[in-house]
């Protein structure tokens, strides 16, 4: 019953400045199953950011991989990386991400244009997940011109666009407000209902009593504070 | 046709930030329109220089009083026609008349019709002519800018010349001849040889200049040397010193030909390396983001490559659209004192619409290779690295 939607192993990241090295990421082990809702807790600079974009593909590890259902991220080649992104992962970054020339629709639109769908298909798409993140009455307003709980809710519309299995949130309630982030939590539990599998990287209380079932894993200085032990893993 | 979602994107990115373009775009076409001028021009003037050329005998036997041609005897032609290695003498009778009312000038050509015309040119011009009908009468062929300046002072059929003798002679115009031939023939009346000694005031035994042609090459040196001998006063002319007369007036190899061209070369440089760092700086997150939701490093090279051929295919069509419109139909102000030199050179020249595709598929490539280059060469390097320093 329990699927392995992502399986983190031994994970390491350093980034190198001059002759120092630096350790981001120090040996991490997790498993999260399909459904899951997982919240990344930690201070800033703990490294949330940095898993959750070795998790969608955006960063390599250092040591240590990755698999999402089974196979492996980072060794793949781009043409497949980058299918990989476009349909499984939706990101919502910690900055939203839009293009702000554009409207919330063509900001939605831009994950479907690489995968052959027809503009029929595409505007389907579009709509769908516009009217999801209840954000369909502002679909031709222009990114930039959209307030912050707006502009959030076009960046989780242009994450749900492809219907990814994997929903990635990095500090999705830093630029909100109390009200705004109450939205959000809302369209999450929707989400989870929906039976994705979601990672939310934040240091936001909110989120320690969320109205749905979630596993909290705090982080720390690169590393996972309460996390599955080697063995679980190996049961698994 | 139905629009795939990349060329509908392709096409909103690139209108909703056409600010980013507009100025590269005007600046391209600026370089464009000129290197485009430079070379309808340039290519104008080969082109008239050839036809000229071909319009010219190997040889002209002038006579010369006091260092000026005067008109020639007739019996030096039977002279000439004893030289080895002559193969042809053509006595021409032509002319500058003076149409009074405006001070503009035509050349009376005399056309000994019963002849066989050796000459190129003007066999091409009368083609078509009903020669049998056109001898009947004191006919003459004009050339189009004769015809219209007629039509203006209101001679729609004729016109009635004063010879130098103070008789009055009506001729009729026949024909105005092709628009092909414009170039040479634009001011020219065509009339019988016999009308034409009248018209300009001739004697019988009289020729403006003898034409010969000598078809061996190798042979020209030798005649003209032979020729000059005969005469104390004849003067010989070959074709390549009327060629070298011709190049010196077009100095488009010249020193302000050069500045053109560097200027152009400068302003090119400094194009492609706004795009260059543009790609870096404010396109860099756009890339990394674009990578980040899944796009492959092809989908963003191909997006940027058709953004930029855009960019090169606007300012290009643009640009030599312009540059035709300036030079063929305007005639090229300004710049045709740069390339004609000035007044050396009477100013009936018409610069004759010549469209060199080799030229103008080399200019596109010569423009659009290093730009396209300057683009995509930074897109792939950003492209390739992670998304998430891309995005930084
Ligand atoms: N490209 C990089 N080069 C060098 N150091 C980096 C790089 N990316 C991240 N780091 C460092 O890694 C550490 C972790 O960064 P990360 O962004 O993952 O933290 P975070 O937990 O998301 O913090 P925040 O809550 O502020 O977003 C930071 O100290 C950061 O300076
Ligand atoms: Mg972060």
């Amino acid at each position: 019953m329990m699927k392995a939607m992502i399986v983190i192993d031994n994970l390491n990241k350093h980034f190198k400045s001059g002759d120092d090295i630096f350790k981001v990421l120090k040996g991490i082990n997790l498993q999260i199953n399909s459904g899951e809702c997982i919240v990344l807790k930690g201070v800033s600079g703990s490294g949330k950011t940095t898993l959750l974009s070795i998790i969608g593909g955006l960063d390599r590890p250092s040591s240590g991989k990755v698999l999402v259902e089974g196979e492996s991220i980072s060794k793949l080649p781009d043409l497949h990386i980058s299918h990989f992104r476009a349909r499984k992962i939706g990101m919502i970054f910690q900055h939203f991400n839009l293009f702000d020339h554009l409207t919330a629709a063509e900001n939605v639109m831009i994950p479907l244009i690489p995968t052959g769908l027809d503009m029929h298909e595409v505007n389907h798409k579009v709509e769908v997940s516009l009217k999801l993140a209840n954000i369909f009455h502002k679909a031709n307003s222009a990114a930039g011109r959209l307030s912050g709980g707006e502009k959030q809710r076009v960046a989780i519309a242009r994450a749900l666009a492809s219907n990814p299995a994997i929903i990635l949130c990095d500090e999705p309630t830093a630029n909100l407000d109390r009200n705004n982030s109450l939205k959000f939590i809302d369209i999450l539990s929707q989400l989870h209902e929906m039976g994705k599998t979601i990672v939310v990287a934040t240091h936001d209380p909110l989120f320690d009593t969320l109205p749905f079932e979630s596993k909290i894993i705090p982080m720390e200085d690169g590393s996972l504070v309460d996390t599955f032990s080697k063995d679980t893993l190996a049961e698994s | 046709m139905r629009t795939s979602p990349f060329f509908h994107f392709l096409m909103l990115g690139f209108f909703k930030e056409r600010k980013k373009h507009i100025g590269v775009i005007a600046i391209s076409l600026v370089i464009l329109f000129l290197l485009g001028s430079a070379l309808f021009i340039s290519s104008s003037i080969r082109y008239s220089l050839n036809q000229t050329l071909a319009w010219e005998p190997d040889f002209v036997v002038q006579r010369t009083q006091g260092g000026q041609k005067v008109n020639a005897p007739t019996a030096w032609i039977d002279d000439l026609l004893e030289v080895h290695g002559i193969s042809k003498v053509t006595p021409r009778v032509y002319g500058r008349y003076f149409f009074k009312a405006k001070e503009n000038s035509f050349l009376i050509v005399g056309v000994d019709f019963m002849d066989e015309q050796s000459n190129k040119a003007l066999r091409m011009m009368m083609d078509e002519t009903d020669l049998k009908q056109f001898l009947k009468g004191d006919n003459m062929l004009v050339g189009e800018g004769v015809s219209t300046h007629l039509k203006t002072h209101f001679y729609p059929n004729g016109y009635t010349f004063l010879t130098p003798k103070g008789v009055f002679k009506k001729v009729n115009l026949f024909k105005v001849l092709p628009k092909k031939s414009n170039l040479i023939s634009n001011d020219m009346i065509i009339v019988p040889i016999e009308l034409a000694r009248e018209i300009l005031g001739m004697g019988e035994d009289e020729v403006s200049d003898i034409a010969l042609n000598v078809p061996n090459d190798d042979e020209w040196d030798n005649v003209a040397d032979k020729i000059s001998a005969f005469y104390y006063d004849i003067h010989v002319t070959t074709k390549e010193d009327i060629k070298k007369a011709y190049e010196n007036l077009y100095n488009y190899k010249g020193g302000v030909f050069l500045i053109l061209f560097l200027i152009v070369i400068v302003t090119f440089v400094l194009i492609l390396y706004q795009r260059y760092s543009m790609v870096y700086s404010s396109e860099r997150r756009h890339i990394g983001l674009l990578r980040a939701l899944g796009w492959s490093i092809r989908d963003v090279l191909k997006l940027k490559f058709f953004e930029t051929m855009m960019i090169v295919v606007i300012a290009f069509v643009l640009g030599v659209a312009l540059a035709y419109l300036y030079v063929f139909v305007l005639g090229a102000p300004l710049l045709r004192e740069i390339f004609l030199g000035g007044a050396n050179l009477p100013n009936s020249v018409i610069l004759v619409p010549v469209l060199d595709f080799g030229i103008l598929s080399s200019i596109f490539l010569i423009y659009a290779i290093p730009f396209i280059s300057a683009v995509l060469i930074p897109t792939w390097k950003i492209a390739v690295t992670d998304p998430k320093e891309a995005m930084l």
